[in-house]
């Protein structure tokens, strides 16, 4: 970690300070490890794609890490880092969609998972799918991250006063769904 | 559409995120829960996202944060390079375009004098000798070849020269 920490030092030289890293590597090191994960499931579960979740994990850390941002406490870090990973996922929507095998979510290649994920997932998955992206966004923030909808607001880019208006209408229709999965015959 | 929600749901949001339902509630808010259909939306949604949450985050393995740091050092670096190098290629540019002007200038003026020499020339025939040495001397200092232009050149020639090894050294 000593080579680490010197190194990058060396390697940006007389760089602007308003460039200079938000934090130093050990630092990082343990933001990353108590917030990637979260971020993963954040990723994986909105996106659908556990293989773009990963990708996009990487890219908002090194975008956090690549921002101007000064830390202002790990909360408001980690906020931060969602909104990386928010705008970044948007990103990805807009673009347009290439067919190649790259794009097939991993879920349809996997043969062994972990079984206490797979019963968490046949649960929720199916009933999330059936949402629109921007309403799985909102309802995961809220109720996976159990972030404020001010919160919400600063992450997503959307107005403050319309995110109780939009979580409302999504938790009613998600609420629908998960209660139709229950009673659905054939289902244990 | 009951958008404000009921007086519960805040307390409701606090003992579900906090992981005390059903155990840590009162009753009162468990009947509450059982009577009131946004929150009993609350409970089943709040419940199943952080059963959710809790499947992926233990399931997920995560790479090592070393490589991430590394990656946004060279990024940052490269960008650093290329806020640098912005400014020198404007330079050159600029350079560039006033040797372009330098050399339009001294191209104009080599031709208008060209005239005179070609029309030199036409003569040389009816001349009784050749004089070499007149004749190169007379190129060179008469009709405008002289260290006036030749230095502009050089120094077009030095630039042009640095800003090939630039854009050589950038590609690098």
């Amino acid at each position: 970690m000593q080579r680490e920490s010197t190194l990058p030092q060396l390697l940006v030289g007389d760089a602007p300070r308003a460039a200079a890293a938000p934090m130093d590597s050990d630092a990082f090191a343990g933001f990353y490890e108590r917030s990637a994960r979260p971020l993963w499931a954040y990723l994986a579960r909105v996106s659908g794609d556990p293989a773009l979740a990963d990708d996009l994990m990487q890219e908002s850390f090194v975008h956090f890490l690549c921002s101007s941002w000064q830390s202002e406490g790990e909360v408001a870090s980690r906020r931060y880092l969602f909104r990386i990973a928010t705008n970044l996922l948007r990103d990805h929507w807009r673009r347009p969609r290439q067919a190649s095998i790259e794009e097939i979510p991993e879920e349809f290649f996997a043969d062994a998972v972990n079984s206490a994920q797979a019963d968490s997932h046949a649960v929720l998955g199916p009933a999330l799918a059936l949402m629109r992206p921007r309403d799985r966004q909102l309802l995961w923030l809220a109720h996976a991250e159990g972030y404020t909808h001010k919160e919400i607001a600063e992450i997503t880019g959307l107005a403050s006063a319309s995110i109780r208006l939009l979580l409302f209408r999504a938790r009613r229709k998600i609420a629908g769904l998960l209660r139709e999965q229950a009673t659905r015959p054939g289902r244990p | 559409m009951k958008l404000n929600g009921c007086a519960y749901e805040k307390e409701v949001t606090r003992v579900l995120l906090q992981g005390g339902w059903p155990a840590a509630c009162t009753d009162e808010l468990r009947a509450h829960v059982a009577a009131c259909r946004g929150c009993a939306d609350l409970v089943l949604v709040t419940a199943s996202f952080q059963r959710e949450r809790e499947a992926a985050v233990s399931a997920v393995r995560i790479g090592t944060p070393g490589a991430l740091w590394w990656r946004a050092q060279l990024r940052r670096r490269n960008a650093a390079v290329e806020r640098i190098a912005r400014p020198i290629l404007g330079a050159h540019l600029f350079a560039l375009f006033i040797c372009a002007a330098v050399v339009i200038a001294a191209l104009t003026d080599q031709a208008r004098q060209g005239v005179a020499w070609l029309t030199g020339l036409e003569e040389l025939p009816h001349a009784l000798t050749l004089n070499l040495g007149g004749l190169w001397s007379s190129m060179l200092l008469d009709s405008g070849w002289s260290l006036v232009v030749l230095l502009p050149a050089i120094a077009l020639l030095v630039l042009l020269g640095g800003v090939a090894a630039f854009l050589a050294w950038e590609r690098q």
